[in-house]
């Protein structure tokens, strides 16, 4: 089956030169899911499905052209290449345009442990069952109203890649998760939330029973919030609330938008956008996480970048594109013509969450947003949120129906402390952070 | 063009190389486990990208999305299989697992396949762009670059992109229906970065819809599309930060559309009542906003962007009063829920592509136009915030809403004064839906450009309103 998809993108690359194409490449993926919704004890749906999919680029005299397909019927695809070498004629001619050189060094997909064959022999009633446990559990509490539902999902996936560079490679890749979504108080006085856990491996994933418990008390503890006034406080920042904030970090460090002009940290490369306590990695290698693997969409191995370290900024993240664009060396964070995170984090800090809760005075402990208000060309921040009001260092009340307002430039200045509760939940993570102050927006 | 024009019958057979009795197979294979519904969705989907960066046509791109997916109901239950692998082989295999969701083996009935065509085509593209030269579309992406570029020096950095795309899709059911659409969808944009001293802007703007390539020149040119984006970044580089706490705020025509998308909308979708999880679930047919505000969906509103001829069930579609007066009258119903609800289908039910289940989505949402003339709305307030230009919104099933305002001014004695940038608005959608004190009678639809997302799911939308007035609103600034 591998075997068949790399015999199919090396022809194919093979194709295309014969075409016209001075450089091409050529990646498919393989992917089977299983996904199953149980809602209220009953199963809601159940999907269970198989696909491929083909992505390719043509470079022709520093011209470029993509093209993709889920037809992979091989006269779709020669038409497609032939289509595209004739697409990239019209094109202009761009000199940062190519396929990255063969690098030399290969890393063993084995060694990074992301894929788990127990994934794939995890029978259906097992993962229905994962999942009415953990809904059965968080209903079977009193102060839980109503549910969105529990979910198992689970990813089988190989991909391959070939390039006229010489680049042949393949992975394979597992993922699963388990969550569920909950509602609390009456109808006019709805709060949500939900939990999940998701892993490469089956058995790092969290029990149901810690799930549904994270979930219930994550909902419960928005019953009855206030409104507060109009205040610039500190906010103190959950590991969830601190990945959503790397998140924009990642978007405006990407080297896509620093060449396009796009992002408030374009000119910081060795200057100071943070105070010392800053410290964010990008890594494609650590053993088992979500964001890894051997090499990125353009063949290019991963590695460890650092980003930030100590407040200073490092490296942004780039593409081959983006890499030749700004005189730099691809991170291997190609995907598609974009980029994207491998596993990218701040590093965790000396304190525990309750001591940095204790820290303030007074304060806004952050735990969801709400809404899409940034903006990386400022680096301006404004979103709705949802907290815990800190009186005295200790949590006092749930707040709701405010927003919280700063910018990124600044909070990376003003991180007061940062926590030692680091989690890789995701391919993008932090710990908890406490900024001196932020806008808050109430009545 | 006449709306009835002949409609092209969709040569499913040359696309997706199955015959009817194929589909009968697959349908009887699907039903063999039993269930109340089965049905298979076809869609071959073909897309082109143009984008034009630092004075080149840097890349272009060309994509085919083709599968099938099947889909088995049993009372609230779905079972649900996909390939893009349209073998016998594999197709029996999806059909199977979508029969898995039940196990009361039957008789497999054949079902007889009646096909019919749609009987209104709302798309309006003469010049259908999938088939159009390159170097014709490539001249359309430049004529908005430049226009953009040659707005102003301060404009430093252009984006401009076009997309388009025809989606074919064909829906056999197990009640028998046989039905197909050819859905073109054309997109243009244009991002403009400006600069003055240290700082640096954003604008965007664009156009498009189910229309054809004609529409850049009768109803919406590149070149108008590039100069409002350098517009947009050009007033925030004088934009001072946007006010922060309660106060009146009045919404501009077209663009604020996204706050009844978020704010009355989503909540309106069938699933969310139907599973008690909207705050309006318990309230249909009770006032939950201002007897001013009277909202409608209307997925057949010629050439709009979130139109259709068929949902992606099959249902035909219907403009369908959500609002009226400020009491409750309708829900967006997919096949699903108006079955378990007992109520009629509006032809809301969608998906992204064929990998997804059909959900209760909304098309062209807008708030119908009142009796206030714009001016005397913005005259009516002392100190307040005008939001002029938006972001996108986020809702939960709670209510609780959020947009973001990229643009807007601050109101003074009745009048826009100073220019403010980025700020978020909150709020709880029945709150606010009851400030609204005034509707203006100036009805605008915002850019054809907006995409939804609900459960992973993207879809093209549009939405629009009139100037509104809210009493008090919790605005996020900075100041």
């Amino acid at each position: 089956m591998k075997d068949d998809l790399l015999f199919i993108a090396e022809r194919l690359v093979q194709y295309g030169r014969a075409c016209g194409a001075d450089e091409i490449e050529v990646g498919i993926g393989d992917g089977t899911e299983f996904s199953v919704d149980v809602r209220l004890g009953e199963i809601e749906n159940l999907i269970e499905a198989g696909s491929r999919s083909l992505g390719l680029r043509i470079i022709k005299d520093k011209k470029t052209a993509f093209a993709a397909s889920s037809d992979l019927a091989e006269e779709t695809l020669r038409h497609l290449i032939r289509n595209a070498v004739r697409r990239a004629e019209l094109a202009n001619k761009d000199e940062f345009s190519g396929l990255p050189v063969l690098s030399r060094r290969t890393i063993d997909p084995a060694t990074l442990a992301i894929f788990d064959p127990e994934v794939g022999r995890l029978e259906s009633k097992t993962k229905i069952a994962l999942a009415l446990e953990t809904e059965r559990i968080a209903l079977a509490d009193k102060r839980i109203t109503n549910s969105h539902g529990a979910s198992f999902v689970t990813n089988e996936g190989t991909s391959v890649l070939a390039s006229s560079n010489g680049f042949l490679g393949e992975c394979q890749k597992t993922y699963c998760s388990l969550g569920v979504g909950l509602q609390a108080g009456e109808t006019d006085d709805l709060v949500e939330d939900f939990w999940f856990s998701s892993q490469t491996h089956f058995k790092d994933l969290e029990a149901p029973e810690k799930i549904a418990r994270t979930a219930v008390e994550r909902t419960v503890r928005q019953l009855k919030p206030r409104k507060i006034k109009t205040q610039r406080v500190p906010v103190v920042f959950e590991p969830q609330m601190t990945a959503g904030l790397l998140g924009f970090l990642f978007s405006c460090a990407a080297g896509t938008a620093i060449y396009q002009k796009a992002s408030f940290l374009v000119d910081k490369l060795g200057q100071r956008i943070g105070n010392d306590r800053i410290t964010v990695i990008d890594d494609g290698l650590l053993p088992g996480k979500l964001g890894s693997g051997p090499f990125d969409s353009e063949g290019v191995p991963s590695r460890r970048t650092v980003v930030v370290r100590n407040g200073i900024l490092k490296n942004y993240l780039c593409n081959t594109y983006a890499a030749r664009k700004l005189k730099l060396k691809s991170t291997g964070n190609a995907d598609g013509n974009g980029v994207s995170p491998n596993n990218f984090y701040l590093e965790a800090g000396p304190h525990s969450p309750a001591e940095i809760i204790r820290s303030c005075e007074k304060g806004l402990l952050l735990i969801r947003t709400l809404g899409h208000g940034l903006n990386s060309v400022t680096g301006d921040i404004s979103r709705g949120a949802f907290g815990l009001w800190i009186e005295k260092g200790e949590i006092a009340y749930p707040v709701s129906e405010i927003t919280i307002s700063g910018n990124l430039g600044r909070i990376l200045k003003t991180v007061e402390m940062v926590g030692n509760d680091l989690e890789f939940r995701g391919s993008i993570c932090g710990p908890t952070i406490k900024v001196a102050e932020m806008m808050v927006a109430g009545e | 063009m006449n709306e009835t024009a002949t409609f092209p019958a969709i040569p499913f057979e040359d696309h997706f190389r199955l015959s009817l009795g194929d589909f009968q197979r697959i349908l009887g294979i699907a039903q063999s486990s039993g269930g109340s519904f089965a049905e298979l969705f076809l869609e071959y989907r073909a897309y082109n990208f143009i984008v034009m960066e630092e004075d080149i046509i840097k890349e272009t791109a060309e994509s085919i999305s083709l599968g099938l997916g099947i889909r088995v109901v049993a009372g609230e239950k779905t079972g649900y299989g996909y390939t893009n692998d349209l073998s016998f082989e594999k197709i029996k295999k999806a059909a199977l697992s979508a029969a898995a969701i039940t196990s009361s083996p039957t008789t497999v009935r054949v079902v007889d396949l009646g096909q019919i065509r749609p009987v209104h085509n709302y798309y309006r593209a003469r010049e259908i762009p999938h088939s159009a030269p390159l170097g014709k579309k490539i001249g359309l992406v430049k004529e908005a670059y430049l226009a953009c570029q040659k707005s102003d020096p301060a404009v430093k950095k252009v984006k401009a992109a076009f997309q388009d795309q025809i989606q074919y899709v064909t829906i056999a059911n197990s009640d028998g229906l046989l039905v197909s659409d050819a859905r073109p969808l054309l997109k243009l944009s244009c991002v403009a970065i400006a600069q003055k001293g240290r700082r640096r802007e954003y604008g965007f703007s664009g156009g498009g819809g189910r229309v054809g390539l004609e529409y850049f020149v009768s109803a919406l040119t590149p070149a108008e599309i590039g100069k409002a984006a350098a517009q947009e970044a050009l007033s925030l580089l004088e934009a001072k930060d946007a006010p922060a706490g309660e106060m009146p705020v009045v919404l501009s025509p077209g663009n604020a559309g996204v706050l009844i998308h978020e704010a009355v909308g989503h909540l309106l979708e069938a699933d969310f009542n139907r599973k008690k999880t909207s705050v309006f679930w318990d309230k249909f047919g009770s006032r939950v906003a201002s007897p001013l505000v009277t909202i409608y969906d209307d997925p057949t509103i010629p050439a709009f962007r979130g139109s259709y001829n068929i949902d992606d069930e099959g249902t035909p579609p219907r403009k369908t009063l959500l609002i009226e007066k400020g009491v409750i009258k309708g829900l967006l119903q997919d096949r699903l829920s108006a079955g378990l609800m007992n109520m009629p289908l509006t032809g809301h039910g969608r998906r992204q592509d064929f990998t997804d289940i059909p959900i209760p989505r909304m098309a062209n949402t807008y708030i119908e136009k009142g009796e206030y003339d714009p001016q005397e709305i913005v005259k009516s307030v002392k100190k307040g915030f005008y939001a002029d230009r938006f972001q996108g919104g986020q809702v939960e099933d709670s209510g609780k809403f959020t947009f973001s305002v990229s643009s807007g001014f601050l109101i003074e004695n009745g009048k826009l004064t100073v220019p403010v940038k980025q700020a978020t608005l909150i709020g709880s959608n029945v709150d606010i839906l009851n400030k609204i004190e005034m509707v203006g009678h100036d009805l605008m639809f915002g850019l054809q450009t907006g995409t939804c997302s609900k459960e992973g799911q993207d879809v093209p939308v549009t939405d629009g309103c009139p100037t509104l007035k809210i009493s008090k609103m919790t605005v996020g600034g900075l100041r």
